[in-house]
């Protein structure tokens, strides 16, 4: 196995924006980073200076520029380290370790399985199911996806039509984007995973879904597709704080006898939906 | 300057060690920092059989430092001599393993079993740990149990030995002073010190396990009356931590009687702390015209 290059560097913050959904975004320059970057790899940044707030905090890549040595995140306002952030001004530098995790990679035989597109057969389907912010990390995948000859599409859902961060971006890219919203004001009424059923039976054992948001969703998903043996990846979110294995913080309980752990930080954070308890269960 | 230290008949080339539990076995460090900055490394509390470690959440961040509940975590005695030890070898730095054992007789067998590998620098009694039900930092809260635990590592290791204390009692020095009589050649403080968070939408504890070790710069003040308390009582070498941030936590740690640091918390959040440490303390050196380190230890009473 090849060392994975991480990087601790002082980022220039670009630009910072605020954008549809009451997110936030901020383009960095980390060359370093951008270049080795794969989607669902994180950073985990140094907000400010100083010890107030003290820890790092982990954030996925929504877009990497290797040829421009720039990378992006997208946040949410939700505690002191994300209000700061919201602070940012351009030309302000940070301190960025990255990148971290194992990423996703269509092309990993280790994550799909051996899996390889049919040649001359029906084009694999990459299915992606996001809930609130967690539709984030899913756009650098969807890059690489389309490369490997994948077909695309999103199934993103939140409360409202505000609630929403804008699709654009996957809608140039080709990717069919089907949206819900919890009180019908855009598109289906309802809940993600209640717009994804209706495809879920069109799917066969080839295809693939990849999913990212609160844990009901998750576990639903879970069920949904376990129920029909497609295979789910599942990306996790659990409190962390070096990102790169040393404290072993992140904890995720493995599913089955295994009555052990394994960590979002180095065996993630995309997991098989399989190999791990995602509660509710 | 010169910065080189002896802690019980072992001498670091820095006064400047990885705490135990920042640092697993070395694996991960090395992708992100260079183990040869630190003058010897304490790797994570080593069990007779494996732990799983507590249920998540695992970690919470509090003002100026963090919550741990992580539960000792680690593969084992045995794959840590046979696989861990012969990897971190190879960097030269001594090796310090820290041990934890769920009763006397486990103490001992861990110390018989290390004692069977040469590369193994010293031992660190880990009578501190607040995270595990049994063992852990019931032995370290009193002086009559902290004997014991250290006499029965002392029966099986000849080696440098050293006891690692927590702040979670009344006097504790009198729990030093026991350790050396139990054996040891020297005292490490502080661990965590117990504590709590609310998640205040669920209305219950953040930590899986609902209380954890506070750690970090939070925490400095307290370590460093302890260091300035026990290096006094005890005729042996301490190892201060605590909050150590950069090569000016350090010195303060050194004036107050340590004669080794460690960095826990702090490489959490910047792993290339060891270096930025022993440069800061060269530059001290010459700025104030310090030959040796060691002329520094517990200036602050002597």
């Amino acid at each position: 196995m090849s060392t994975p290059e991480i990087h601790d560097v002082l980022a220039e913050v670009m630009s910072v924006k605020r954008c549809r959904g009451g997110v936030y975004r901020a383009e960095l320059v980390a060359p370093e980073i951008a270049a080795v970057a794969k989607p669902f790899q994180f950073v985990n940044i140094k907000v400010s200076p100083g010890n107030d707030p003290f820890l790092r905090r982990p954030f996925s890549l929504s877009r990497i520029e290797p040829d421009e040595g720039i990378i992006e995140i997208t946040w949410a306002v939700v505690g002191k380290g994300t209000g700061i952030m919201a602070t940012w001004e351009p030309g302000r530098e940070v301190k960025i370790l990255g990148p971290l995790g194992n990423g996703f990679s269509l092309e990993d035989k280790g994550l799909t399985g051996g899996f390889i597109a049919p040649l001359g057969g029906k084009a694999p389907e990459l299915i992606l199911v996001a809930g609130g912010t967690g539709l984030a990390p899913m756009y650098p995948l969807v890059m690489s996806a389309r490369k490997s000859g994948f077909t695309v599409s999103l199934f993103y859902g939140g409360r409202s039509l505000e609630s929403l961060m804008d699709t654009d971006r996957f809608e140039q890219s080709g990717c069919e984007v089907h949206i819900s919203t919890e009180d019908g004001s855009a598109g289906f009424r309802g809940v993600v995973t209640g717009l994804f059923e209706s495809r879920l039976r069109n799917l066969s054992a080839s295809d693939i879904v990849v999913a990212c948001g609160p844990r009901p969703m998750l576990q639903r998903l879970k069920s949904m597709c376990g129920q029909r043996n497609i295979r789910l990846y599942v990306s996790l979110e659990e409190r962390m704080a070096c990102g790169v294995g040393l404290c072993k913080g992140c904890a995720v309980k493995t599913s089955g006898n295994d009555p052990g752990y394994r960590h979002v930080c180095t065996d993630g954070p995309v997991f098989l939906a399989d190999t791990v308890e995602l509660g509710g269960e | 300057m010169d910065l080189s230290v002896n802690l019980a008949g072992l001498t670091l080339k820095n006064p400047v060690i990885a705490a135990s539990g920042v640092f697993g076995y070395g694996e991960e460090y090395v992708k992100v920092g260079d183990i040869r900055w630190f003058g010897a490394v304490s790797v994570k509390g080593t069990t007779l059989n494996p732990r799983a470690g507590n249920p998540p959440p695992r970690t919470c961040e509090t003002p100026a430092g963090m919550l741990n509940s992580i539960g000792l975590e680690n593969p084992g005695a045995k794959v840590v001599i046979e696989e861990k030890l012969p990897w971190l070898a190879q960097f030269g730095v001594p090796v310090i393993v820290n041990i934890s054992g769920e009763s006397y007789e486990e103490f001992r067998t861990l110390g018989s079993m290390f004692s069977e590998s040469p590369l193994v620098s010293a031992l660190e009694v880990n009578v501190s740990c607040p995270n595990v039900r049994a063992g852990g930092m019931a032995f370290g809260v009193d002086p009559r149990s902290c004997y014991r635990a250290t006499y029965a590592v002392r029966r099986a290791w000849h080696g440098p030995l050293i006891v690692k204390l927590t702040p979670n009692v009344q006097d504790i020095s009198s729990v030093a002073r026991a350790a050396v009589e139990g054996g040891a050649d020297a005292i490490s403080l502080i661990n965590t010190l117990v504590g709590l968070a609310i998640d205040i939408k669920k209305r219950k504890p953040v930590l899986g396990s609902v209380t954890g070790g506070l750690s970090g710069p939070a925490i400095k003040p307290v370590a460093l009356r302890c260091v300035y308390e026990v290096s006094q009582a005890v005729p042996v070498p301490v190892i201060g931590m605590g909050g150590i941030l950069d090569y000016r936590d350090a010195l303060e740690f050194i004036m107050a009687g340590a004669t080794a640091v460690a960095v826990g918390t702090a490489v959490l959040v910047n792993p290339s702390v060891p270096r930025s440490i022993v440069e800061g303390l060269i530059k001290y050196g010459q700025e104030e015209g310090v030959e040796r380190i060691s002329d520094l230890v517990g200036v602050a009473w002597r």
